[in-house]
């Protein structure tokens, strides 16, 4: 339900409080970045899938002119770090696991020298048999890629609510299929990319385009082998995350090493081709074999899926999103009985991980085209299908997901009218059709150190503006936007009056950064609690100055009066210099925090992950072309449930951005892999979509207000991508009547399907015959 | 063997020492000091180095040094005049033609070559040209209003004032007053 609440500045079309640098090419990204007597990094990668290193010769490397540093694991710790198992090393340790492992590393006075170098490294390799197929790794007798790790599994996760047999009995249709998703590469258009300096007492300062700040510093301290304070992580400007600047790859970590041993600041900058092979962790590819029950009206009965995940060499955030694949959708639909079981498999290729949507996009891959296909074996428009099962406010999934606000059903209802439905249903064109799917997502995730949580600390300076100090950084995404408008409206400052620093390590307070759609929900309640604590002290002063009653003080303009005359009034910045320069005087200046109200999973995985759940319902109008096997989308609408739009620029460029990412990951996104290594690993061939590749698109905000959001804001940043996949494929289903069940969806593969039916069809109908 | 070269870039002469094999990239980046043009892909694909030379559009990772001595040379640095913005940066900043804005100097300066040669195009012709320039972040429909927007002038009026440079006095500290 939506709340009358007015805002001055929430709600507002601003601009990006970082736009002026932007658009003049003034903002600094990692890459801009350059350090008096600064030095060049380079890597030197494993050429195998999986090998063991005999020997490492680094002395004629180390004699050329114009290098300072070549460190390999000699130069480590040899200690294992990674967000949920220590898998991964620095440098490798005795073996490389894919390709593209960091295995040495050089920094030289230029770039030429720094490779020429890496080519003068000299390694004996023994060459181990390898597996890319996560089925096939679990087998007895695979390689084994870790030590321990019988039949390469990392994580196994099986869980069953209510009785899955007796709920499949007791359901009147069952549909049951297996689907395969692809590993999608973020492709943000500004790669992995640090810069390092150690100083002499031993403190190191990174310079990176990380989305996760202190999480970055403790895994990097963890690698390193120091304490956490003894790294300071300062975000750059951010050229695009999604997942995949959150930390799980090595960049940092070498740079960091090259910088200590040259004692020189050192850049690491990925090239494209490292981006692919090594940098942000792609997707977490799977398989997904679904089962579902539904009743002949159409309520769901009962849900099964069984998961096989490929982690790829390392484990990264693998673990978390299989989970999620495995757990997530529950909270989507009214579920009572399901079972799911996951497996998340090593294998030889690049270590897979976080990206937009993490779980979801996989797993509604699957779920939501057996929904579809339930829709039409039972004769009801998907769209009712959706709606009758949709989650409402107070709704507990069977995993104990507590949904607050959800506007689910409102969001099928825009999408219903926005495509026009039901008139487009009901005089179908041959060669087109509709899909429609829906999606849940969380706004933030309790998952790491059993904290939800976030901080923030403001200080109203001596000219009367603003400053808030987060450390859960600006990835692009307009986070830094959104919270100057919350600090702004809880303050009653115009937004020009509020700034907001660069996120640094050793200048904020504990921030887990930009993952799991947190930053407005979780961040935004911190920066809200602090203006709210820095309100209270300007009331304080101005009750003085102002010999008037707290309570008879408001907050607007800038100023702070006495209501009903307003002309007794005094602005901020004379508040926070009566404050300040007087004996006794301090600053005006607070710290807030949030923690979400959601639990920790326990071990069954039961247990409410998040503190607000977000909603969103898409479809899409395509066309089918019988000659070529071209999918065409000719229209696509999308509605979303993210509460409050504090900044409604931000949050559609959040839709529109995750829609288009969401199609190329449905019908383009992918790269031929030949023995586990990406075949062309660069643009041209791993093409995303460019302007003219966009459909028609019409997106709307659900009327919506999350009692405990900021302002009633809740997440949103990944909901757009969730469904894409299936919208598509549901689409082209009712267009031709195929069903493609392997991303991407290409031409190729909509042919070859199309000729399948086509065969088919007669003995489809004496089929047909024969029953009747 | 490193040479001297010439390069004029956004009105100002600079004599830089290169390698002849130097990119106008890498030159402007690194030996001019503008890091305002941006490497996405390295191959001409993405369109995140775009710059104008002598009126065309190119991309400067394909692109020599070398030759574009004695030749115009146009970034995202040159566009603003007098800390006024082109009316395209207006524009993209209006109508949130970005986010994280790294494909964005190269979207610009591919706005600005288009709207140079045809001030009037059609939705359809700005879908066309500006597809040589990949964004990852927006999906394009604010780049193509914020493109449409600069070609018909729909820039709102106040918003040169509200971006403009201030001026501030700064109230002094001085506890002992004047006499
Ligand atoms: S860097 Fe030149 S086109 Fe991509
Ligand atoms: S704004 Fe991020 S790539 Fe275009």
């Amino acid at each position: 339900m939506a709340k009358t609440e007015t805002f001055s500045v929430v709600g507002q079309r601003v601009n990006r409080v970082e736009g002026y640098d932007k658009v003049t090419g003034g903002a600094k990204y990692v890459a801009d970045i350059v350090l008096p007597g600064m030095l060049v990094g380079r890597i030197l990668r494993s050429p195998y899938p999986h090998a063991k290193i005999v020997k490492i010769d680094t002395r004629k490397a180390e004699k050329l002119r114009g290098v300072k540093a070549v460190v390999t694991a000699e130069d480590t710790i040899k200690q294992g770090w990674g967000a949920f198992f220590p898998d991964q090393y620095p440098l490798s340790v005795g073996k490389v696991r894919y390709v593209g492992e960091e295995v040495a590393a050089v920094a030289a006075i230029d770039q030429d020298i720094a490779e020429e170098a890496l080519g003068m490294i000299d390694i004996e390799w023994e060459e181990l048999p390898a597996v890319f197929d996560p089925e096939q790794a679990m087998k007895e007798g695979a390689p084994l890629i870790h030590e321990g790790k019988e039949r390469n599994i990392a994580m196994t996760l099986d869980v069953e609510r209510g009785n899955i047999e007796r709920a499949f009995a007791e359901s009147e249709l069952i549909v049951e299929d297996t689907f395969e998703s692809t590993p999608q590469w973020h492709c943000a258009i500004e790669t992995i990319g640090s810069v390092a300096e150690c100083s002499p007492s031993g403190k190191y300062t990174i310079y990176m385009n990380t989305q996760t700040l202190f999480m970055a510093r403790y895994r990097i301290a963890a690698a390193l082998g120091v304490r956490e304070t003894d790294v300071r992580i300062i975000q750059s400007a951010v050229g695009g995350g999604f997942g995949g600047k959150s930390c799980d790859d090595n960049n940092a970590i070498v740079c960091a090493l090259l910088a200590r041993k040259s004692c020189k600041p050192v850049n690491i900058i990925n090239t494209r081709e490292e981006e692919f092979l090594a940098g942000s962790r792609p997707r977490v590819n799977m398989n997904i074999w679904a089962k579902m029950g539904f009743k002949k009206d159409g309520r769901i009965r009962a849900k099964q899926l069984r998961i096989i995940a490929d982690n790829g060499a390392y484990s990264g955030k693998a673990p978390a999103i299989a989970g999620v694949a495995a757990l997530r959708h529950d909270t989507c639909y009214k579920y009572s009985d399901v079972k799911t079981q996951a497996y998340l498999v090593y294998t030889n290729k690049i270590p897979t991980g976080a990206f937009r949507g993490f779980g979801n996009p996989s797993a509604e891959w699957a779920v939501e085209q057996i929904m579809d296909k339930a829709a039409h074996n039972l004769g009801i428009d998907p769209l009712d299908l959706a709606r009758m099962n949709a989650a409402d406010p107070g709704y507990v999934s069977p995993h104990g997901n507590r949904v607050t606000s959800c506007e689910l059903r409102q969001c099928i209802d825009l999408v219903e009218k926005m495509m026009d439905w039901k008139g487009k249903r009901a005089q179908k064109k041959p060669n087109r059709g509709l899909g429609l799917a829906c999606t849940v997502h969380v706004s933030g995730k309790r998952h790491f150190g059993d904290y939800d949580g976030g901080s923030a600390t403001i200080k109203v300076n001596e000219d009367g503006k603003a400053l808030i100090l987060s450390g859960e950084g600006e990835v692009g995404q307009g986070a830094a936007t959104a919270m100057c408008q919350i600090a702004a409206e809880e303050l009653g400052l115009p937004l020009e009056d509020v700034e907001i620093s660069r996120a640094d390590t050793d200048m904020t307070t504990f921030c887990l950064g930009a993952f799991g759609s947190r930053v407005t929900y979780v961040g935004g309640n911190a920066v809200k609690d602090a203006a709210s604590k820095v309100k209270q002290q300007l009331l304080d002063t101005a009750a003085e100055m102002l010999e008037a009653r707290q309570e008879d003080l408001a907050a607007a303009n800038g100023k702070i009066f006495v209501r009903g005359s307003e002309t007794r009034s005094v602005t901020v910045a004379q508040l926070a210099r009566a404050r300040l320069f007087r004996r006794g005087g301090a600053p005006i200046v607070a710290s807030g925090s949030f923690d979400a109200d959601s639990v920790l999973q326990d071990a069954t995985r039961y247990g409410n992950e998040s503190g607000a759940y977000n909603f969103g319902c898409q479809a899409a109008e395509v066309e089918v072309d019988p000659e070529t096997g071209q999918v065409k989308v000719l229209k696509y609408v999308a509605a979303s449930d993210c509460g409050t739009v504090i900044n409604p620029i931000g949050a559609e460029g959040q839709a529109e951005g995750s829609v288009a990412q969401g199609l190329g990951y449905a019908l383009i996104e992918g790269l031929k892999m030949e023995d586990g290594r990406p075949v062309n690993p660069n643009f041209s061939d791993y093409r995303i979509p460019s302007m003219r590749d966009m459909p028609p698109l019409e997106h709307a905000f659900a009327d919506s207000y999350e009692p405990t959001g900021p302002f009633g804001a809740k997440g949103l940043g990944e909901l757009g991508m969730d469904p894409t996949a299936a919208v598509i494929s549901n689409a082209i289903f009712d267009a031709a009547g195929i069903r493609i069940k392997t991303l991407p969806i290409t031409p190729e593969k909509v042919l070859k399907a199309l000729k399948a039916v086509s065969n088919q069809e007669p003995t489809r109908k004496v089929k047909l015959k024969a029953d009747g | 063997m490193k040479r001297f070269v010439a390069l004029k870039v956004n009105g100002e002469e600079y004599d830089i020492d290169i390698e002849p094999n130097r990119l106008l990239l890498h030159a402007l980046r690194e030996d001019v000091g503008l890091t305002g043009t941006k490497e996405g892909c390295s191959i001409g694909v993405c369109g995140a180095c775009s710059v104008i030379v002598d009126g065309k559009l190119v991309s400067s990772c394909l692109t020599l040094a070398l030759a574009c001595q004695g030749k115009e040379i146009t970034t995202i640095e040159g566009l603003a005049k007098d800390g006024r913005l082109h009316p395209l940066q207006q524009a993209f900043l209006e109508y949130g033609g970005f986010q994280c804005g790294v494909c964005t100097p190269g979207q610009i300066m591919a706005a600005k070559a288009l709207l140079d040669a045809n001030p009037n195009p059609t939705e359809e012709e700005v879908k066309e040209w500006m597809s040589g320039n990949l964004c990852r972040c927006t999906g394009y429909y604010k780049i193509l209003e914020a493109v449409m927007a600069a070609a018909h002038n729909k820039i709102s009026s106040d918003f040169q004032v509200k971006h403009e440079r201030k001026t501030a006095k700064i109230q002094s500290l001085n506890v002992y007053k004047d006499s």
